[in-house]
């Protein structure tokens, strides 16, 4: 019993509560003294300095200006450009040119088999004619030369992709190291707004079609290099070791044992890249390519929306189009394989070549150049109309919605106009330390350091011309920070009790399921045309076609976090006789609350992208600042690279932060440590 | 045929130092926690002859899928060398290396390790598309050794459509497709069900029968090994703890955990007629067994007649088993 006792006695010690008890007191110590560190430090804010000092601009926009100035200058003798990106932006111009001239060519018949005949071969019959019918879909609703443009940037910028992407995936698959830097760097490029891009390839490609090229693969390369590593790492070890083992060198293991057994994820993402650049080479359009993408961002600028809807419903038609024929066919089951095919496999290649080519010599022998104008069906008429029914019916008075007008002047006046003027009469210093607060209290000093250095880089940005003075282009941050916040809390307030919902209920996972899979694949503009068509253009629209835009991945997300917690706690606490809300409240939230976090991280680097490009709707701010220039770059092209860069610190910040929360360890894990 | 001195396989950083050092007969765990080592396999050294089966047997984690890897490289060992029909393995360059696992040895997987896009036919001649025979030549011999593994005509299959019975005859058929003198088998027939494995080992029987091969056979099975095995080395914390035939290894077990391993085993289906008969005598017999086969053969003979069995070889005399001799035999289990 004598010795027994000290042994008790120092388990005791051991024991988790006791130690955490000493943590904690040593944690309230530091937490009490760096709570005064941020009191002095807001204080003197509040004191010091109400405004951003004129001192603190950097004056980056007059250097990128003068860097401009000097690149149009010395576009045909600096060795940069002779040598590098003058080559570069013929090659990018002359392949678009090209394979337009071809699909014109080809006539819009002979694209029209081409794509089924690319259907055929890949998904059967059946994504043949969906193919061909959606792409006949462009012609009856949206001007099919236009769309053949809109094809050709987006085809050279898919090959393109494909030809960088596949060999770095290949690398990456090969290299640890390697995989985690371009993960960092793709990852980071894809999720900033596509604006920031802008002044950069203006700098170096000029206009029109080589910049939108560029700018497309940027967002279309990550989908490339992912799956193709994805699909690599994915081949079973045993058939690494197979190959290996009956002696392959290196390129035998990779051509006929690795790629094989990667090709369907490879294709999967070869699908991916496609969707991809398609939602954005409607916004690279703004960069002057006089394709589909043009009138629909020309249509939605005037609030001609038919005229936007029809190009937008065109540009759908033939992404639905390139994802019938893209997608092929997953493993089919063993019955259907070994039933034969009503046509032999090896014969589909040569009867379509065939068949292509008779339709191509047919097309071009009647010259049916344009699609007969017989088929075409003006739908911009009766969208106009029905816009003007809802302007004249919708916009007030409407019972309890109160109509469209009486929503978007409640944003405006009541949510967004409060929240913007509330961070502009916060002294800036007051919220440089009060953000960086938030950071310290989510992660520590690091995530805190690294706000306030974003922050701080914001406001070394300059002011800029606008309301009959100049603008601080921290006001303008202030302005995309105040829609970023008013957005994202929309569209959790919506979202998470859906996912929530969908998380606990499989009737209502299947009944949002499909409308989620929709929202997936469609590129952002497409959410601004039904917003303007009800809200007309101006800040409130914006948010609302974030909120749209956001809330189907935010569902998602959030049920998909629910539905990722174990079944045998959750049995557990139902067994000890918790109810349905009890065990969702003390267990199954809990659990996802992590997932739901980095859901919500996800879905506000969404918002942020779409509040960029809501500028396109009148939703004005950084966006607006990083657009407008791209038209008057001998002027604005210094604003355009400081907005830019504003987007990419907001970016930046915002992402840290909430990434923060999503992964901060539990209280449990850091006792553990 | 294969040879291999005082091979090591340490996982971890600075791995070399650990190699004979007295840190390697640490317990796992405080060498992992003290040096971030693992030793998967210390200190193997074993021949096997032209022709032999040469049975390792082990529970996971016994070190037993690394020795056999390491036998072509396929992992890299830590020191040691290995020799391959004469040629220094250990010591190969890159190239040297590709001709002896293409020309010299061939190995047969646990789950089968068939290439799922590639026809039966094409998988079997996989080895011989890498060593650059030409399409017609190499579907040609791929469809013979089909054959001989029992699947005729179902060269235009996939893998996807078979059992896996006869998934792993097609594993078979390509390491013998390249006509190697040298078989490794990492656990071939563990995935399969007992009577599918039963049918798979009689199959390596005859093969074994018909072409001859040097074989190293991996497995955690230890009737399977008896069955197989002209010796047997039983491996645990990858070390061998005892190398033998059937019969030394369950009649003197090397250690504790030897003996608890064959506890079970009957005695008659591993001893030889051989070890128990007494002199050659003139007859009447009732009946006869071969030398060499084991003592479960005689147990029907004596049980059905007072006389003695004779022992032949070639056809000759060379002693007598009685049904004392093969109870004697039996006794043992009881005890």
């Amino acid at each position: 019993m004598s010795l027994a006792a000290p042994v008790m006695s120092s388990s005791v010690e051991s024991l988790p509560t006791h130690e955490s008890d000493a943590v904690r007191r040593d944690r309230m110590r530091r937490r009490n003294g760096s709570l005064a560190v941020f009191a002095v430090l807001a204080a003197l804010a509040v004191v010091f300095l109400r405004e951003v000092p004129s001192w603190m601009d950097s004056g980056i926009q007059r250097w990128a200006q003068d860097r401009y100035k000097w690149s149009i200058t010395n576009r045909q003798t600096s060795p940069v450009f002779r040598w590098l990106f003058n080559p570069l932006t013929d090659f990018l111009t002359w392949s678009v040119e090209h394979t337009e001239t071809l699909l014109l060519d080809l006539r819009w018949p002979g694209v029209v088999a081409l794509i089924a005949a690319i259907g055929w071969r890949t998904g059967g019959v059946q994504a043949a004619l969906a193919g061909a019918g959606a792409m006949v879909g462009v012609g009856v609703i949206a001007d099919f030369d236009p769309a053949m443009r809109t094809l050709a940037i987006m085809t050279v910028s898919v090959v393109i992709a494909l030809v960088i992407g596949i060999p770095l995936g290949v690398l990456s698959a090969r290299s640890d190291r390697l995989e985690r830097v371009l993960r960092v760097v793709l990852d980071t490029a894809q999720v900033l707004p596509i604006f920031v891009y802008f002044s950069p390839v203006q700098l170096f490609f000029g206009l029109k079609f080589a910049p939108a090229v560029v700018v497309t693969v940027v967002y279309a390369l990550p989908p490339a290099v992912r799956l193709t590593n994805l699909g690599l790492r994915q081949v079973p070890v045993v058939a690494n070791e197979v190959g290996h083992s009956f002696g392959a060198t290196s390129l035998q293991q990779l051509f006929k044992v690795q790629l094989p057994l990667a090709k369907n994820t490879i294709l999967l993402g070869l699908n991916q890249v496609i969707m991809m650049a398609f939602a954005i080479v409607v916004l690279a359009s703004l960069l002057g390519t006089g394709d589909l993408g043009q009138s629909v961002l020309a249509g939605l600028q005037k609030q001609h929306v038919g005229q936007a809807f029809a190009a937008g419903m065109g540009i759908v038609l033939m992404a639905v189009a390139l994802d019938r024929v893209s997608t092929g066919r997953p493993e089919r089951p063993l019955s259907r394989q070994n039933r034969l095919p009503a046509v032999p496999r090896n014969w589909i290649t040569p009867i379509s070549v065939a068949a292509v080519a008779l339709v191509v010599v047919l097309a071009n022998a009647f010259d049916w150049r344009r699609f007969p104008s017989s088929l075409t069906y003006d739908i911009s008429s009766p969208i106009d109309s029905a816009v003007d029914w809802v302007q004249r019916n919708l916009r007030k008075d409407v019972p309890i919605i109160g109509g469209t007008q009486a929503i978007s002047d409640f944003l405006v006046i009541r949510v967004l106009n409060p929240m913007k003027e509330f961070l502009l009469w916060l002294p800036w210093l007051v919220i440089v330390v009060g953000i960086a607060f938030i950071g310290w209290l989510s992660r520590g000093w690091r995530l805190a350091a690294t706000i306030a250095v974003c922050l701080l880089l914001i406001a070394t940005m300059g002011t800029i011309p606008g309301g009959g003075g100049q603008i601080q282009m921290w006001d303008h941050a202030m302005d995309t920070l105040s829609q970023v916040l008013v957005a994202i809390a929309l569209s959790v307030l919506i979202a998470f009790p859906l996912g929530v919902w969908a998380g606990r209920s499989d009737a209502v996972h299947r009944v949002l399921r499909p409308f989620l899979d929709i929202a997936q694949v469609l590129p952002q503009f497409v959410y601004l045309i039904p917003v303007v068509f009800l809200f007309s253009i101006g800040r409130a629209a914006g948010v609302v076609a974030c909120v749209v835009y956001a809330v189907p991945p935010c569902i998602r997300l959030t049920a998909l976090g629910m539905r990722e917690v174990p079944t045998s706690p959750r049995e557990a606490a139902i067994s000890f006789g918790a109810t349905g809300g009890q065990e969702m409240r003390r267990v199954q939230l809990p659990l996802a609350r992590k997932a739901i976090l980095l859901g919500i991280n996800q879905t506000l680097l969404m918002v942020l992208a779409t509040v960029i490009i809501a500028a396109l709707v009148g939703a004005g701010a950084l966006g607006l600042v990083s657009y407008e220039a791209t038209s008057k770059p001998n002027l604005k092209f210094g604003q355009g690279v400081a907005g830019g860069l504003s987007i990419v610190l907001l970016a930046i910040m915002l992402d840290r932060l909430t990434q923060a929360w999503g992964t901060r360890p539990n209280r449990e894990e850091k006792q553990s440590r | 045929m294969i040879s291999v001195r005082d091979l090591w396989k340490v996982y971890g950083p600075r791995a070399q130092r650990i190699v004979g050092a007295a840190e390697a007969d640490l317990p796992r765990g405080d060498l992992q926690a003290r040096f971030g080592n693992v030793v998967a396999m210390r200190d193997i050294s074993l021949d096997v002859a032209p022709g032999e089966v040469f049975v390792v047997m082990g529970l996971s984690g016994s070190g037993k899928s690394t020795l056999i890897r390491c036998i072509t490289r396929l992992i890299e060992p830590t020191s040691g060398t290995v020799l391959v029909d004469g040629a220094d393995v250990t010591a190969a360059g890159k190239d040297e290396l590709l001709q002896i696992r293409r020309h010299k040895v061939s190995m047969v997987f646990q789950h089968f390790g068939l290439l799922p896009h590639r026809t039966l036919l094409d998988n079997v001649a996989f080895g011989l598309e890498l060593r650059g025979v030409g399409k017609a030549e190499r579907r040609e011999r791929a469809g013979g050794v089909l054959e001989l593994v029992g699947l005729p005509s179902m060269g235009d299959y996939k893998p996807h459509q078979l059992s896996g019975g006869q998934q792993q005859r097609v594993g078979l058929a390509r390491a013998l497709a390249t006509n190697p003198d040298i078989m490794l088998f990492d656990e071939p027939f563990s995935a399969l069900d007992p009577l599918i494995r039963r049918e798979m080992q009689d199959e390596i029987v005859r093969l074994r029968r018909e072409v001859s091969k040097t074989m190293m056979f991996i497995t955690h099975d230890l009737s399977e090994a008896l069955r197989l095995g002209d010796r047997i080395a039983i491996m645990r914390d990858g070390r061998f703890v005892q190398v033998g035939t059937p019969a030394e290894v369950v009649m003197e077990p090397a250690d504790e955990y030897v003996a608890n391993f064959v506890r079970d085993v009957p005695r008659s289906h591993v001893v030889p007629v051989d070890s128990v008969m007494g002199p050659a005598s003139e007859g009447p017999f009732a009946g006869e067994v071969e030398s060499g086969s084991k003592v479960r053969e005689a147990v029907g003979l004596v049980a059905h007649s007072d006389l003695p069995v004779r022992v032949v070889s070639g056809g000759r005399t060379v002693g007598t088993l009685d049904r004392v001799g093969v109870l004697s035999v039996i006794a043992t289990e009881e005890s």
